[in-house]
């Protein structure tokens, strides 16, 4: 999965159960989708943390965040109210999307979790930007996600120059 | 796809009936674009009265629409029909609904703190995906969580 490719539109149930989409999450905007480990790594619990704090500003910017673990949903809903996250979670407790993402993280034979990676869609969920988390410091920064999510804007929004007046 | 529809509300019921007695309030317009769910419950977070509204922008009502999406909309699960809030013009809101199979938990409705509660057995709105967030700003006006904006080409990425 290369920038300029269209990413899978993942059909999953959500933090709650219920069926989502990725396309019907994304909403029109563009999306941080984020692949993680699960609730028990370290580092996903450091970096969902630091996500929530990104997330006022997603709030209010027009652009989404979604987080694809294996946990299963209520185990996810659980972790998000624990992390005070107001984004989706995607639970591939089935590892149904796994494999055909290619995202399976071999080293750990214990959990099959993913591999912690990141990908910045526009909201037609062409990848603009992808990064791959297996080590920490291979994750976007929240830097890199603004302006990842400022390049989307720009390109998909038709009035980024204010209309004159 | 249209930015709101309307809802009349007298204090006691709802109706989709424009000429129906009571207060016009916009609506996410999906809570009556599909098959409406039987024996359902709205909690109605609003007054009659025309001028209780506040500004969509105030922090109370950020608030609200920040404790939907962390646990209001977890908390009813399945139970959930669809949510809207009210919204009177471009900048104001009247409250909120929210419609469920089962109103054992609207007690703990956060738009509440807004306006009071009334609930109403109701068989006028359709099952609608809960919003994904975190954005809890409107788009173009239309009330919150619906709307979005014109589809675009993405020209980067490549």
């Amino acid at each position: 999965m290369n920038p300029g490719e269209r990413f899978p539109d993942l059909d999953l149930p959500d933090h709650t159960g219920r069926p989502r989409r990725l396309s019907e999450l994304g909403g029109g905007d563009p999306v941080a989708l984020f692949t993680s480990r699960g609730w028990w790594c370290p580092k996903e619990q450091r970096y969902m943390r630091g996500l929530c704090r990104l997330q006022d500003e997603f709030e209010v910017a027009y652009a989404r965040i979604v987080v694809v673990s294996g946990d299963p949903p209520e185990v996810q809903s659980a972790f998000r109210a624990g992390l005070g996250a107001r984004f989706t979670f995607l639970s591939d407790a089935e590892r149904l999307w796994l494999p055909r993402l290619g995202l399976l993280e071999t080293t750990d034979t214990v959990h099959h979790p993913y591999l912690p990676a990141a990908f910045t869609l526009g909201p037609d969920l062409r990848i603009h930007r992808a990064y791959n988390g297996y080590w920490y410091f291979g994750r976007p920064t929240h830097d890199e996600l603004r302006r990842d999510m400022r390049e989307i804007t720009m390109a998909v929004r038709e009035d980024w120059e204010a209309p004159a007046a | 796809m249209r930015a709101f529809a309307f809802v009349v509300f007298d204090g006691a019921r709802l109706s989709l009936d424009p000429r129906a007695p009571g207060r016009r309030l916009r609506i996410d317009p999906r809570c009556v674009e599909g098959e409406p769910v039987h024996r359902a419950f709205a909690h109605v977070c609003a007054l009659p009265d025309r001028s209780a509204a506040l500004r969509y922008d105030e922090p109370e009502v950020q608030q609200a629409r920040r404790d939907a999406l962390a646990w209001w909309i977890p908390m009813l699960g399945d139970d959930l029909i669809c949510l809207t809030t009210f919204a009177i013009d471009a900048s104001r809101c009247a409250g909120a609904m929210t419609v469920a199979r089962d109103p054992a938990k609207f007690a703990d409705d956060p738009f509440a703190r807004l306006f009071s509660g009334t609930v109403v057995p109701t068989d006028l709105f359709c099952a609608v995906p809960p919003p994904a967030g975190p954005p809890i700003e409107r788009y173009a006006g239309a009330p919150w969580p619906g709307g979005r904006f014109g589809s675009a080409v993405h020209r980067c990425g490549s």
